[in-house]
């Protein structure tokens, strides 16, 4: 559970918001909208404990990310995934560099089990082979789903992804909306930050729970189908 | 909530070709440098070669019987300055003057050898100093059976300053090859930082802590600089071996190839790799500085 009391952040001389409450479940995909500028990046860099708000606090089960243990910070930063909306535009950086970094992020992984694993991680996202590929030369559609296949390569109990519904195109909402749910329904935790949710995902995701000048969508999670079971 | 990132060679991990070039090029370059750190340590500057060509003659009385000679040669080897010490009796005294001289056998004429025996004192090229000279012609100087005692003390301080400005000249250019090292290796990790900044910034983001990097590298340029160095020294080392078996001559100057495996020749070896690792460790650290506050 991540939850944010009174969250509040002073930015350019004014107050962007402040007294915010928010609480992500665990094994959910949740969905915040808000309009541009309304602070969603910045609201996730809270939540990832890497930006520290000017009031309120981020629990995560039951801890302070801000006000205890640095240690714990860390541990929980190591605990997540994060694919940002601006990805990196390096002239040399390849697909496999995403891997690589990640992997060493995540404790070391074998190298044959690495790149067996971005094989199939790469497939999935629709980008088959592309690991020598250059990120500068990918489109912005390209480069957000290397990134999330590179993340979901440590297995990170909690991902954040900014404006990447948007930036990956709709022909990839089918596979992300069902990648998002089937993570979630593993016990993962998934937070998007958009500007605007697809319609069938709002329309899945009921009424919104608003929160300052966002709006928090909880995805509906599949229950897991047992093979052999009569329908 | 995850296990534990391990650090080691991070950047051999992140970016491998432009660290092997930075490694095939440091170790040339050890080669080098253990090369002349062995030539420099193994001669002491010019003090083989100076110690080569100085030594003290103790000329003896004519009355001298061969056997206190050679006892008296015998006593002064044992001197610790003393390299060698050899009596020469006054017939070959003669014969080596005959040499230097053609052309004086009349002055034996009389049928008696004009040529006191002597006792030819050679030095130890590590003690070749004005105190050690001193010790040794003042020890013969006080013994009844020597005559004269001849130690060139007039030109000798003239002759130890050349062999200081040698010694401090070698170690000089050594050094400054040394520091040229840890500018050029704290400008490559500077650029290394630079490069792998954004690999380094997602670490971070996903929490590995900076220090704990920071000293991961260090800790890697170390360890890396030691090897390459003891590497780099044990090549050099091998090459001046055979480069001494092969044109003996240079023995005089550099001295014996044997002298290489000598205990104090490879802590030598061993101090200047713990040397290197050190100055790899700093210029890691003063390069991750500089990248990071974006000076030069």
């Amino acid at each position: 559970m991540i939850e944010g009391f009174r969250l509040g952040v002073f930015s350019r001389g004014t107050t962007l918001w402040d007294g915010l409450d928010f609480a992500f479940g665990d094994a959910a995909a949740w969905f915040v909208t808000g309009p541009p500028s309304s602070g969603k990046t910045l609201l996730l860099s809270i939540l990832r404990g890497e930006r520290r708000p000017d009031a309120g606090d981020v629990l995560v089960s039951g801890e302070s990310l801000y006000r205890g243990n640095a240690a714990l910070a860390r541990a929980w930063r190591a605990s997540c995934g994060y694919i940002p909306e601006q990805t990196v535009a390096d002239a040399h950086l390849t697909v496999g560099d995403l891997f690589r970094r990640s992997a060493l992020a995540g404790g070391g992984v074998r190298e044959s089990e690495r790149k067996d694993r971005t094989d199939r991680l790469l497939e999935m996202v629709g980008l088959q082979g592309a690991s020598g590929w250059k990120i500068a030369e990918l489109s912005i559609s390209e480069r957000g789903r290397a990134s999330l296949a590179a993340e979901l390569l440590r297995g990170p109990k909690v991902l954040f992804c900014d404006g990447l519904v948007a930036g990956a195109g709709v022909p990839f909402w089918e596979m992300l909306w069902g990648l998002f749910r089937a993570l979630a329904r593993e016990g993962n935790t998934v937070i998007l930050a958009e500007r605007r949710i697809p319609e069938r995902w709002a329309l899945a995701g009921g009424d919104p729970k608003p929160v300052g000048p966002f709006r928090v969508y909880r995805l509906p999670i599949p229950e897991a189908v047992v093979k052999g079971e009569p329908g | 909530m995850s296990e534990q990132t391990s650090l080691w060679w991070i950047d051999w991990r992140l970016s491998r070709l432009p660290l092997v070039r930075e490694t095939i090029g440091r170790f040339l370059f050890f080669c080098l440098l253990g090369f002349a750190l062995l030539s420099l340590l193994l001669s002491g500057g010019a003090s083989r070669f100076l110690a080569d060509r100085y030594a003290i003659t103790a000329v003896l009385r004519a009355d001298v019987p061969s056997a206190e000679a050679e006892g008296l040669a015998r006593k002064v080897a044992a001197l610790p300055p003393v390299r060698s010490a050899a009596y020469r009796d006054p017939e070959a005294a003669w014969k080596e003057f005959l040499r230097a001289y053609p052309g004086l056998d009349p002055l034996r004429g009389a049928g008696r050898n004009p040529m006191p025996g002597y006792i030819e004192i050679r030095i130890r090229p590590d003690r070749l100093t004005r105190a050690d000279v001193d010790l040794v012609a003042s020890a013969l100087r006080s013994v009844p059976l020597v005559e004269q005692v001849l130690a060139g003390e007039e030109w000798l301080p003239r002759l130890l300053r050349a062999d200081r400005l040698a010694f401090w000249a070698g170690w000089g250019i050594f050094s400054a090859f040394l520091a040229g090292f840890f500018l050029v290796g704290r400008l490559q990790e500077r650029g290394r930082a630079v490069a792998l900044a954004g690999d380094f910034a997602f670490l971070v983001e996903r929490g590995v802590p900076t220090g704990r990097m920071v000293f991961f590298r260090a800790a890697s340029a170390a360890v890396s600089g030691f090897l390459l160095a003891a590497a780099g020294t044990a090549t050099g080392g091998g090459a001046l071996f055979l480069f001494l078996r092969k044109f003996p001559f240079l023995e005089g100057g550099i001295g014996p190839p044997s002298d290489l495996l000598l205990p104090r020749t490879l802590a030598v070896a061993v101090l200047f790799s713990c040397g290197v690792a050190l100055l790899s460790a700093a210029a890691s650290l003063l390069g991750w500085r500089a990248a990071r506050s974006g000076r030069k």
